[in-house]
């Protein structure tokens, strides 16, 4: 468009009318979100039909409980180190399973290393499929289908996290620059020496840093899944409140505080220190 | 200089086979520990998937019927739940914000505090409240409610830090009250924050909300508890798909809203 002078201040308008348009439908959209919300939320508290004398006695009887919690209860801390030893070992073999087995699938996953996109399409929707369903359900069914123990737990983290890995390991894999593999191709390497000298020496560090943070979330989800039978920190955590053992449930809730908070913590000195590497370079 | 570049490579590359041999290291002791391999966790993956195609499927739609009242009380706990947290959390967000904090103790306790409720899995807390308030809704609402109220009050804090300061000034410049600058200054920039942040945790809460039950706090995973437990195993692959609808479509409806606030 030839734009004169008249012209461009026409122009300038209409942008402006229209960026006072979008600004003015987002203005009305939060509003509406923020009544729909308020809405909702009346009338869900409404239609749950609490009792509110119970809430009332319930607080008391809450309070109660924790002023009973104290002082933590450490003189069984044996049992519970080496159940917390348990959950930790738990998740590791879990989310070690998982990587090795989506590090095969994955290759299937990308785009550049597929052998074709329908193949590609199944096992994206594989893990898709994996991760849409929560760690605590899949844990469940296993312990229906191989009995109580760490076994199902190891299973439910390793099922879960396949979900997760295959996607962002597929990701990284397509996000290798194309010229790497070409040479390669070009040079007649076949496709295990392209994955061997290729593919793993550029995507080591991303695969890595993914498996540690994994490592993190399935180490929360590992607590949680003592209660529904995988054994480790939650089992002992179940246990000890049906027997109303109330001190011991208060230190095992600190244990499992203190372990949380530190990996929270050493995962985000971990994650700032790839940063930092990836700037340098 | 080149022969410096060459040795922070070799660093480097020692630094990764350092890590890689500590990771197996550490496997290696997980699985002696616990007493498995990798072969006991494929055969049991055998296992796993004959009881999946055998006895799992098809899955039993007889009694659909009653699945409609737990998936309603999994979405009205969460609602309920997200409403009140946000009650709760946005007093503690303004007290625990370093620009509109009292002071600096008040300041690191309601932190503190956010993150000890924040750390603590949901279901430790319904495990918890129980005794107290009974098997059913109230103490899965209660439990959505503390853990919302961890994740809210880092997220709006954070959000409150993001402010931009101009505004705020310009209104103390005019006498403005406290009142006002946080009605005129601070709510226009942080209202699309807050309902960002408030529908992720309605997402989270969500998920949460469908397997609390499993531990006493009513929805969805109390009903697969139970057919478990009956060996309706049909029943359980309904409601298995019932909650993936349910969390796809909320994340669809909860992430296009928030694209659009944001």
């Amino acid at each position: 468009m030839n734009l004169t002078p008249a012209n461009k201040d026409i122009y300038i308008d209409v942008k402006k009318e229209n960026i006072v348009k979008i600004k003015l439908n987002k203005v009305i959209i939060i509003r509406w979100v923020f009544y729909i919300g308020i809405i909702l939320f009346l009338i869900s508290t409404y239609t749950l039909k609490f009792d509110y004398l119970r809430l009332f006695t319930g607080t008391l009887q809450f309070l109660k409980l924790i002023i009973k919690m104290f002082p933590p209860d450490a003189s069984d801390w044996k049992s519970i180190l080496s159940s917390m030893i348990q959950t930790f070992q738990m998740t590791w073999i879990g989310t070690f399973t998982a990587a090795i087995i989506s590090f095969v699938i994955s290759f299937f996953g990308a785009r550049n290393t597929t052998p074709s996109s329908s193949i590609r399409w199944i096992a994206r929707s594989f893990g898709a499929l994996m991760r849409a369903i929560p760690v605590v359900v899949w844990c469940i069914i296993f312990v229906a289908a191989v009995g109580l123990g760490p076994l199902p737990g190891i299973m439910a983290i390793a099922v879960h996290s396949t979900g997760m890995l295959i996607k962002v390991f597929s990701d990284s894999i397509e996000e290798i620059d194309e010229r790497v593999l070409e040479a390669m191709r070009s040079t007649g390497a076949n496709i295990l020496q392209i994955i061997i000298r290729g593919i793993i020496p550029s995507t080591f560090t991303s695969f890595m840093s993914w498996f540690l943070l994994r490592l993190d979330i399935d180490l929360r989800y590992a607590t949680v899944l003592g209660m529904v039978g995988a054994g480790g920190i939650g089992f002992e955590l179940i246990y000890s409140i049906r027997k109303y053992q109330m001190n011991r449930t208060l230190f095992i809730i600190i244990c499992i505080l203190v372990m949380l908070l530190s990996i929270e913590y050493f995962n985000n000195y971990v994650k700032r220190r790839i940063a930092k590497i990836n700037e340098s370079r | 200089m080149d022969i410096d570049l060459k040795r922070k490579e070799i660093y480097r590359k020692i630094k990764k086979l350092l890590i890689f041999i500590l990771v197996i290291i550490i496997i290696l002791w997980s699985a002696s520990g616990i007493g498995f391999s990798l072969i006991t966790i494929l055969s049991g993956f055998g296992e796993i998937i004959r009881f999946i195609t055998k006895d799992m499927m098809p899955p039993d739609l007889n009694d659909i019927k009653n699945l409609i009242k737990p998936t309603i009380d999994t979405l009205l706990m969460s609602f309920s739940a997200l409403g009140a947290s946000i009650i709760v959390s946005l007093p503690l967000a303004f007290l625990s914000s370093s620009i509109t904090t009292p002071n600096q103790i008040i300041k690191i306790i309601t932190r503190g505090f956010a993150a000890v409720l924040r750390t603590i899995p949901e279901m430790v807390w319904v495990l918890i409240l129980v005794p107290s308030y009974g098997l059913g809704v109230m103490s899965g609402t209660i439990a959505l409610f503390f853990a919302g109220i961890g994740l809210l009050v880092r997220s709006f804090t954070e959000a409150l830090e993001e402010i931009d300061n101009k505004p705020i000034e310009a209104l103390k410049s005019i006498g403005a009250n406290w009142f006002q600058i946080i009605v005129r200054g601070i709510l226009p920039q942080f209202l699309p924050e807050l309902l960002s942040w408030s529908l992720f945790s309605l997402d989270n809460n969500i998920r949460s909300s469908a397997i609390i039950g499993i531990v006493g706090g009513g929805g969805l995973g109390f009903l697969i508890q139970s057919d478990l437990s009956l060996f309706r195993f049909g029943q359980v692959t309904t409601i298995i798909i019932m909650m993936m609808l349910i969390f796809i479509s909320v994340e669809i409806i909860t992430s296009a809203l928030r694209r659009i606030i944001l």
